[in-house]
């Protein structure tokens, strides 16, 4: 029984031991790497924009911006936070490398990253990001994944005047609420699924009844809600506008209304799980369906998995592989191209990751992009200078148009940007996804109707 | 006499057991205080949030050792008061642009009337079926909320950032709510200790033990354990009022998330159940520990592991709880850990 107890304590002396241990090592390790460009670095936004180039000029110094960050490595959110980390650490390193952003006076910017564990979960969003201002002065802030988390996020970066790049957060509402420094690079919500509206417009003007059935969450239910307004003024006929539990396995009864209302289009869905499970239940039961397109699973390269009933879904996606956004495209549009082509950022992802980019990879490294842009065109690191930059910003990168609203009701909401539309094909025996709209981007004409 | 000495310097005035030291009293407030203080000593705004994730544990903690440390029942539906309460509060500033003290008096109030309404129905049930049923009426509550439309439904509530220009502007709410926060958790060891030290808390303990014999003994256990429910469930009503105020929004999977009724429970087996400083210590511990493992750098990816090994550690050789288990091997400290 002594001996027992002997070794519990020591087991929690060893414990505390090895927590007490990392504490002083992180102190001892991190003072001479991180402390020094910090100073400079915070020190540039409070001077003048002048002043403060010059001096950089004089001393042709290199600065390094810290960009702060939560990332979501344990809970719900992990695989498509991580994704998107990865992205924006796959932006840093290479600009690093590059040799940096470089201003006009000479002074060199680099960055470096500090991020902390959210846990999926708004329990401690406030706090970190607080810690990531105060205690590791981070520049700018890149927002947490998922909307949820960034609008807890948001209160506290706009409270002390941090730039905050939104990745991962396309509810409209989190711009709706008087922000003045948090920019979005995704497509909202409420523009998911609209253009599968326009899509039906374009391949079928005589289809006319169409069913809404959805995940009763917020994310479905803020982009249907918006969907559906827009397809009652496109002059679609809503017949069914239901949601079902994120859980639903048998969507039978739901499948019965829809043939009862003699619905032509379907749209809708959730996540991955319900998305799949509701396209293999309207496949088998054989469905009479012009047209399907539900939310997230499609772009999913999993989905394919679902055989025959995958042929012919539409799915909204923030960015494909193959969606073509060129320089030619952005002359013609008549505006500026930035970064990377979409071959090249493609081939720099998976010659880092050795996996295949997802929409939530492409969003981040874009949000990096964003604001390198943002500094080059400031040609500074001032904070003023560069929210100047990004309320003008208009450029079309390898992941669309980006461009900000900038009025007072809807500051930071992201405009430019449109979704891309896959569609599962049959390339002889494979499936294949194909982009179909917007037609600039297309890489196959869509399939109509469904078969 | 012997007994003068031991008496209880405060007994006129608030309710004692006479062989208790006042620093029995003293040192849960202390604990408290203490924590509470620290940021006012450094001046650093991230110690605030820290301790304002702390003090929100340690009243959740100490609110839930009402009914379960001290009534024995388990409840794992805890979470379901601070959901409630975040979302009637959440909705008289948002959408009826009422002041943060009346929407605090009304997520108490409501978290109150809910517990009073079902504790009467499940508490009934004793052991294993009452934690179940606790569970289920957290997943009701939160689906009857999901399908509400005066809460938003499934896209929940928002405020805009300008509700906060009444309050001084963000940073003077982000202290304002802290200090509150500072009050609810002061009032939430006040009210603990008076439980613990009345003929009602003795009533509640006795009925922990054997709840057949209380009965006998003449306490009307179901209205006891009514009255404790009631109590356990106010502070986190008014504490998920104040924590969704500062986050901005609120949505059903974000108010009524399983894991926080866990963690409480966790707590205040840590600390110590059904004693007053156990909660406290145990909350506060549990907290600053993944507060300190979750920005390590060198522990942060890892911190789920490290800190199930430390609890595991503890709940293996410590299972009375730190209290617990000091005031077995330290029989002197009797009189002051309470």
């Amino acid at each position: 029984m002594t001996g027992r107890k002997m070794l519990a304590l020591l087991l929690l002396v060893l414990a505390l031991g090895l927590v007490l241990g990392a504490c002083g090592g992180e102190q001892a390790t991190q003072a001479p790497a991180a402390e020094q460009p910090k100073e400079e670095v915070t020190k540039a936004p409070e001077q003048p924009k002048e002043e403060s180039t010059q001096e950089a000029a004089e001393a042709g110094k290199e600065i390094v911006l810290t960009i702060g960050f939560t990332e979501s490595q344990t809970g719900k959110y992990n695989v498509s936070s991580s994704r998107q980390v990865k992205g924006l650490k796959l932006w840093i390193e290479q600009t690093n490398a590059n040799g940096g952003i470089k201003l006009s006076d000479g002074t060199v910017v680099k960055f470096k990253t500090v991020s902390y564990d959210d846990e999926s979960s708004k329990e401690r969003v406030q706090e970190l990001y607080t810690r990531l201002i105060t205690e590791d002065n981070a520049d700018f802030l890149i927002s947490p994944y998922s909307s949820g988390l960034t609008a807890a996020a948001a209160v506290i970066s706009e409270q002390y005047g941090k730039i905050m790049i939104t990745t991962g957060a396309a509810s409209d509402s989190i711009y709706k609420k008087g922000y003045t420094r948090v920019y979005q690079i995704y497509t909202p919500a409420s523009r998911y699924l609209t253009g599968a509206v326009d899509i039906i417009k374009h391949v079928d003007p005589n289809l006319k009844k169409v069913a809404f059935v959805y995940e009763d969450s917020k994310f479905a239910t803020s982009v249907v809600e918006a969907a559906k307004d827009y397809a009652a003024k496109q002059g679609l006929e809503i017949v069914l506008f239901e949601g079902y539990a994120p859980d639903t396995t048998d969507f039978g009864p739901f499948i019965n209304k829809i043939v009862d209302k003699g619905a032509e289009a379907v749209l809708g869905g959730g996540h991955f799980q319900d998305g799949s499970t509701f396209a293999r239940q309207l496949h088998e039961k054989q469905v009479p369906l012009k047209f399907v397109a539900l939310l997230v699973a499609p772009p999913e390269p999993d989905f394919a998995e679902l055989g025959e009933a995958a042929v012919g879904i539409v799915g909204p996606s923030q960015w494909e592989p193959q969606a073509k956004y060129t320089p030619e495209a952005a002359k013609e549009m008549g505006i500026e191209w930035c970064g990377p082509t979409n071959e090249e950022f493609v081939k720099a992802y998976e010659d880092a990751y050795n996996e295949e980019p997802s929409y939530h990879s492409a969003g981040g490294y874009a949000a990096g992009l964003v604001l390198g842009k943002a500094i080059m065109m400031a040609d500074s690191v001032d904070p003023d200078a560069v929210k100047e930059a990004l309320d003008n910003m208009d450029i079309l990168t390898f992941f669309g148009h980006i461009k900000f609203d900038t009025s007072e009701e809807a500051h930071g909401l992201q405009i430019g940007h449109e979704m891309v539309y896959v569609q599962w094909q049959k390339d002889g025996d494979t499936l294949k996804k194909e982009v179909v709209w917007p037609l600039e981007g297309a890489t196959a004409e869509i399939l109509y109707p469904k078969p | 006499m012997k007994e003068s000495k031991r008496a209880f310097p405060l007994a006129d005035v608030l309710p004692g057991l006479p062989d208790q030291h006042w620093a029995s009293f003293v040192l849960p407030l202390a604990v408290v205080l203490g924590l509470a203080l620290f940021p006012f000593i450094t001046g650093k705004d991230v110690h605030r949030e820290t301790m304002f994730t702390v003090l929100r544990a340690i009243v959740m903690a100490v609110s839930l050792n009402i009914i379960l440390g001290y009534t024995g029942y388990v409840s794992f539906g805890h979470v379901v008061f601070y959901g409630l309460g975040g979302y009637v509060g959440f909705y008289l500033v948002s959408e009826k642009g009422m002041s943060l003290w009346v929407a605090l008096l009304a997520g108490g109030l409501a978290a109150g009337l809910l517990a009073w309404v079902i504790g009467a129905g499940i508490l009934r049930l004793r052991g294993a079926y009452f934690a179940l049923v606790t569970i289920g009426v957290n997943e009701a509550v939160r689906a009857l909320i999901q399908n509400l439309d005066i809460f938003g439904g499934p896209l929940g509530l928002e405020m805009n950032f300008s509700v906060y220009k009444a309050y001084g502007g963000p940073q003077a709410m982000l202290q304002m709510t802290y200090n509150i926060l500072v009050g609810l958790a002061v009032i939430a060891v006040l009210l603990s200790y008076a439980v613990r030290t009345s003929k009602f808390g003795l009533g509640l303990l006795a009925i922990r033990e054997d709840e057949d014999a209380a009965e006998v003994m003449g306490i009307i256990a179901p209205k006891a354990k009514t009255w404790a429910y009631v109590l356990s469930a106010i502070l986190p009503g008014m504490v998920g009022a104040l924590f969704f105020f500062r986050n901005g929004s609120i949505e059903p999977h974000e108010a009524f998330p399983l894991h926080i009724s866990i963690e409480a429970i966790v707590m205040v087996m840590l600390g110590g159940y059904g004693t007053v400083l156990g909660p406290i210590l145990g909350a506060a511990g549990y907290q600053v520990m993944r507060a300190f493992l979750i920005t390590n750098r060198y522990l942060k990816n890892i911190q789920l592991t490290v800190s199930g090994v430390l609890l595991l550690l503890i709940v293996l050789f410590i299972p009375a709880g730190l209290i617990g288990w000091l005031r077995r091997r330290i029989p002197a400290s009797r009189r002051i850990l309470l």
